[in-house]
């Protein structure tokens, strides 16, 4: 079935698409290790990015150590400075987990993890893109 | 099945399913499997730039290269519904116009700090014994003419394959075939053979 509409597009092919075919063809180009060389450039590339984000993370790890304690001593002042009611409003609403203390101090680490991981996440999806 | 290294390479030369050696590059990285897919098509793409870009061999040829490595971080976006080098021309097309736009840009930033006399030293120009009849016959063409054209009688794609390449209706492509041919008919005093 494939062969036979094959055949009928060819028939309908007029004299000048064979022309403009036979204008248009051009001889095999030989490989002569171009595609070793294109291999080589990708290995090269993979090889980079493989290294990029372990050493991006240790330089910008070394770089953030100071600002990102600052910054963590900071949080922590300002989630000390939260009113009372405001820290203690949600305590009511999380159930009870057995063994687990829940109270105000529970709820600003919560809190203060919550904003690392944002930032964490934030920080490592800039880096990947 | 379970296919590894250099040995599944040769098993996959010899099967002829693009496909397949496509899948393998993306689930694995394997870029020896890519590195039979560039062998396999390398001459079609490199002929396809060579006739589009008009320039030197070897500007075609970086544009060649450059076309792989798109080719290779594009490779997951490749459905497997149209044919293998259909899309690899799509994104040789896409290089190219990529490469022009930069070009033309260079040479707006160099024409604005005075830099003319450089740019022409930069530039290629094809001597008289190296003009051939196709390279005149191509120049009558605009670009995406040109670019079609040479898809179509060159790479031997559909029209189909064509419009998925270029991001084009059949029907433009249809027409734009229709157009070329025209246009290369009224240039070379050619007479048309279905009109007598």
């Amino acid at each position: 079935m494939t062969s036979k509409i094959i055949n009928m597009a060819e028939k309908l092919k007029d004299a000048e698409d064979r022309l403009l075919e036979a204008m248009f063809a051009a001889e095999p180009i030989a490989d002569d290790g171009f595609s070793s060389r294109v291999v080589k450039r990708i290995r090269r590339r993979l090889w980079l990015r493989r290294l990029t984000l372990p050493v991006a993370l240790v330089i910008g790890g070394a770089i953030a150590i100071k600002p990102a304690s600052e910054l963590v001593i900071a949080v922590s002042k300002l989630l000390a400075v939260v009113p009372e009611g405001i820290v203690e409003a949600p305590v009511a609403w999380l159930p009870q987990i057995q063994g687990v203390a829940i109270d105000a101090s529970f709820v600003q680490t919560v809190v203060f993890g919550a904003v690392l991981l944002v930032v964490a996440v934030i920080g490592s999806r800039t880096i990947l893109e | 099945m379970e296919i590894h290294g250099a040995h599944a390479i040769t098993q996959l030369a010899t099967s002829g399913d693009d496909q397949y050696l496509v899948a393998l590059a993306v689930a694995s990285q394997d870029t020896a499997a890519f590195g039979e897919l560039i062998r396999r098509h390398q001459s079609q793409v490199r002929n396809f730039l060579r006739k589009l870009a008009g320039g030197s061999t070897e500007d075609a040829d970086d544009l060649s290269q450059e076309c792989f490595l798109h080719a290779w971080d594009k490779l997951q976006t490749y459905s497997g519904r149209g044919s293998f080098i259909g899309w690899l021309l799509k994104v040789a097309y896409t290089t190219f116009l990529q490469s022009k736009r930069k070009s033309k840009r260079y040479a707006e930033v160099m024409d604005e700090v005075g830099h003319v006399a450089e740019l022409e030293s930069r530039s290629y120009t094809k001597s008289a014994e190296e003009v051939t009849d196709l390279d005149k016959l191509l120049a009558v063409l605009t670009q995406e003419e040109r670019a079609i054209m040479v898809m179509s009688y060159a790479c031997g794609l559909s029209h189909r394959e064509i419009g998925e390449a270029t991001g084009l209706p059949v029907g433009t492509v249809k027409s734009v075939i229709f157009r070329g041919k025209e246009k290369i008919r009224t240039s070379f005093d050619i007479k048309d053979h279905q009109h007598g």
